[in-house]
């Protein structure tokens, strides 16, 4: 048998456990009042809905025709402001172009006392009240979950003086520009208005030229531009150093001022943050039940394989902590639910299985009369087959989860983006596990079982299964 | 080292006879009670709140239909366990008759009127659901999708990987083990009454994949002894000794994967968590009639149809003298 060193044992063990704390506990820096993350660990993963509490709801147009994709951006684009600007972090909204479905999902921000879903449902999907204001005065800013100042409540008179509201505009789209000068190409805003909206903005310009004439969607100003010449034919640009994507984004809030349908919630679901809090930790206690029961089994059953087998299991736990934190910088976070749970707690119980199969050989091989070294090898040839053919298995099953109740794939081209997303991290736990499986249940496996061998006080054939000597 | 010596071809019959009487009980509840899709399939509405002191149900139940002008039953649960821990809650549960969602405002009308009756029960949303109709059969549909795609996937897998362990007799055995255990996965939802769910699927997947390894390691275990006790060895001796020499870890495997779901299914009873327990306890039985199959039906049956081909041989070779 190939020998392998003798302290590789203890080498990967302890790189084992190194993975298993920061996995666990993440590692964090406190700098004066500033605590700095510098490895993600359990309580950095993102929650999904069933366990933070939170809303799930379906948008859709309230008319018979069809809605175009530029009408269903707009409206996107004001539920996403508004969730933004409300500070709502963590949020997911999809669109679905062929049945004029808007699906957002967003946790019960923490510290919230009230729980009100209902409202929470109806303020997102409230008609849009777009106006432009004369001034840009505004009473409160904020910080949205974007990081960008949110400008709240008009006053003065930027609060008393309207100028145009969303019936007045007729289309708002972005455009490319190239400054005259200097070559540079950027993008712009077109504006272009309705009838009664040219007279009164022409009106407007006149007067406020130089001056500022803020857009305001809801409480929150959008953008707030200063007026370089009178308008009078309907159309204008608003400029300002846009990117393709912030020009966009502001047309299409200037849109949704002008959907001509209303919202309505055809889906919703709720769940309160107790019983999220509830559900995480009942799966917790689980969870080290399901563990240690393993750990004892695997102990008594498999004796010196069994410990192997246990600080294997560890590491296979830690990786799958470690999957869904964002431990690792090039794998994002991920949402976890309470089926994503329960499938890092299936796959402990199914991780041991590669274990099980390389230690029952071993077993098989000592009583069959082979020496110690012969016997390790010979179960670890013996049973590599069968664990790689049981994994594949599973590895199939798990990709299609998380293809039918992953947010965007083929089946939901055909079938529709998908409502239902918590099975989607079952899937995922369960790949994850599986690939755990092979890293530390076969390949740190065996490094430590053949290397531990190699100790005296390991050499006992008993202490394999064997036979007492 | 102790070594199983189960007679596993000898005893067929038991084994086909217990599975087809838990089918034909399964078959039984289906008929009187027939299948509950949930609503995240059909569409529909369910509403839970927590509340404190005592409600009456019939109040509940009129209060929400005045309020909704919808036709709802109510169901009460007491003593509701959460983490917090110190004063466990009571439940009532509102489930609405038909497909069709309910609105915000109806939602919130029922808030209002419950709170209005009962002033002092502090009535607050634990979790509610509504799905339209449309929405829920294309969810439906997708799911339906999977299963098909993943069944697909894994004959081909069996068909490639078959191909060396015994051919198309033993694919197909293994083909009516995952059947077996699917119908058994289904039953259990049926027995217990629990309504076919996005949980379902997840789990029928799940046994699909954990089932087929169990078979194909007891099929490798075959073909290696194949070699090993060569060709004269009768199929019934060949099979019961692969399946006995693999029955230590198949019991040891099943038992670890059992267990750990299992302390998820008591946890989660304790704490009332419906649907943890929808996911937890069909899929325990999932993991024991995964083993159970590709031991005692697969393995035996894959016995019957060599013998079969045998005896037909020897009788063809018989008429041809």
């Amino acid at each position: 048998m190939k020998r392998v060193a003798k302290p590789v044992f203890f080498i990967v063990a302890l790189l084992i456990l190194f993975l298993t704390f920061t996995a666990t506990f993440g590692l964090k820096g406190k700098n004066g009042d500033n605590s700095t993350t510098y490895i993600k660990g359990v309580s950095d993963i993102r929650w999904g809905i069933d366990i933070n509490g939170g809303v799930e709801a379906t948008f859709s147009p309230a008319t018979t025709t069809k809605a175009t994709k530029e009408q269903i951006d707009s409206a996107k684009a004001i539920i996403e402001l508004r969730l933004t600007s409300g500070n709502i972090t963590d949020y997911e909204l999809y669109t679905d172009y062929n049945n004029d479905r808007i699906i957002v999902r967003f946790p019960w921000k923490n510290g919230e006392k009230t729980f009100d879903p209902e409202s929470a449902i109806q303020e997102l999907s409230a008609t849009s009240l777009l106006t432009f204001r004369e001034g840009g005065d505004y009473t409160t800013t904020t910080t949205g979950s974007d990081g960008q100042p949110v400008y709240k409540t008009p006053k003065g008179t930027t609060a008393t003086n309207i100028i145009l509201q969303g019936s007045d505009i007729k289309n708002a789209k972005s455009q490319m520009t190239q400054d005259q000068t200097t070559g540079t190409s950027g993008y712009e805003v077109a504006l272009e208005l309705s009838d009664s909206g040219t007279t009164k903005f022409a009106t407007a310009t006149a007067n406020l030229q130089g001056k500022v004439i803020s857009i305001w969607m809801d409480d929150v100003r959008i953008s707030a531009p200063t007026v370089d010449a009178v308008i009078s034919d309907g159309k204008c640009v608003i400029t300002g150093n846009f990117t393709a994507t912030e020009a966009s984004s502001l047309a299409n809030k200037i849109n949704a001022g002008a959907l001509p349908f209303k919202l309505t919630t055809t889906n919703f679901s709720t769940v309160s943050p107790t019983l999220g809090k509830t559900s995480l930790y009942a799966m917790g206690v689980a969870g080290s039940i399901a563990f240690a029961l393993i750990c004892l089994f695997m102990l008594f059953v498999f004796r010196v394989p069994g410990i192997v087998a246990i600080i294997a299991l560890l590491g296979q736990i830690a990786l799958s902590f470690a999957a869904v934190s964002g431990y690792f910088p090039f794998v994002p976070s991920f949402t976890m639910t309470l089926p994503g749970i329960a499938g890092i707690i299936l796959s402990i119980g199914m991780g041991v299985d590669a274990n099980i199969i390389t230690a029952s050989r071993i077993k098989e091989e000592l009583w069959a009369g082979k020496t110690l070294d012969g016997a390790i090898q010979k179960g670890d040839d013996n049973s590599f087959w069968a664990i790689f053919d049981g994994n594949i298995t599973v590895i199939i099953v798990a990709l299609i989860l998380m293809g039918v109740f992953g947010p965007t794939n083929i089946l939901s081209m055909i079938f529709g983006a998908s409502t239902t997303g918590s099975i989607y991290s079952f899937g995922y736990t369960l790949l994850i596990g599986i690939i755990g499986n092979f890293v530390f249940g076969v390949t740190c496996t065996r490094l430590m079982t053949k290397s531990i061998s190699g100790y005296k006080f390991a050499r006992s054939k008993w202490l394999y299964g064997g036979a007492k000597e | 080292m102790k070594v199983f010596n189960i007679h596993f071809f000898e005893n067929r019959k038991k084994f086909f006879a217990i599975s087809l009487g838990i089918m034909a009980i399964g078959l039984i509840f289906n008929i009187i009670y027939g299948t509950k899709l949930d609503i995240s399939f059909t569409g529909g509405a369910v509403i839970k709140y927590s509340y404190t002191g005592t409600v009456q149900q019939n109040d509940v139940e009129k209060i929400v239909e005045d309020a909704t002008k919808k036709e709802a039953s109510v169901a009460i649960l007491e003593n509701v366990k959460s983490a917090d821990g110190s004063a466990s809650l009571n439940n009532v549960s509102i489930s609405f008759a038909g497909t069709n969602s309910i609105s915000l405002e109806n939602q919130q009308a029922i808030a209002k009127s419950l709170s209005a009756k009962y002033p002092s029960a502090k009535f607050q949303v634990v979790e509610s659901s509504s799905v339209n109709p449309s929405m829920g059969q294309s969810f439906f549909m997708k799911c339906i999708a999977a299963v098909i795609i993943a069944f697909i996937l894994l004959i081909i897998y069996i068909a490639i990987r078959f191909q060396k362990i015994g051919g198309t007799a033993a694919g197909a055995m293994a083909i009516i083990a995952l059947l077996h255990d699917v119908a058994m996965v289904y039953f259990t939802f049926i027995i217990f009454r629990f309504s076919l769910d996005a949980n379902f699927i997840a789990v029928v997947l799940t046994i699909l994949g954990y089932s087929l390894n169990d078979t194909i390691i007891i099929y490798d275990r075959i073909r290696e002894n194949r070699r090993l006790l060569g060709p004269k060895t009768p199929y019934s001796v060949l099979v019961n000794t692969s399946i006995n020499q693999t029955f230590t870890r198949s019991l040891y495997t099943a038992g670890c994967t059992f267990s750990s779901i299992a302390c998820v299914f008591i946890v989660a009873a304790v704490y009332g968590l419906s649907s943890v327990t929808t996911f937890a306890l069909p899929m325990m039985v999932g993991i024991m009639t995964g083993c159970y199959s590709s031991v005692c039906i697969a393995g035996p049956l894959y016995v019957m149809w060599e013998n079969h081909k045998a005896a037909q041989r020897a009788a063809e070779a018989g008429s041809k003298k």
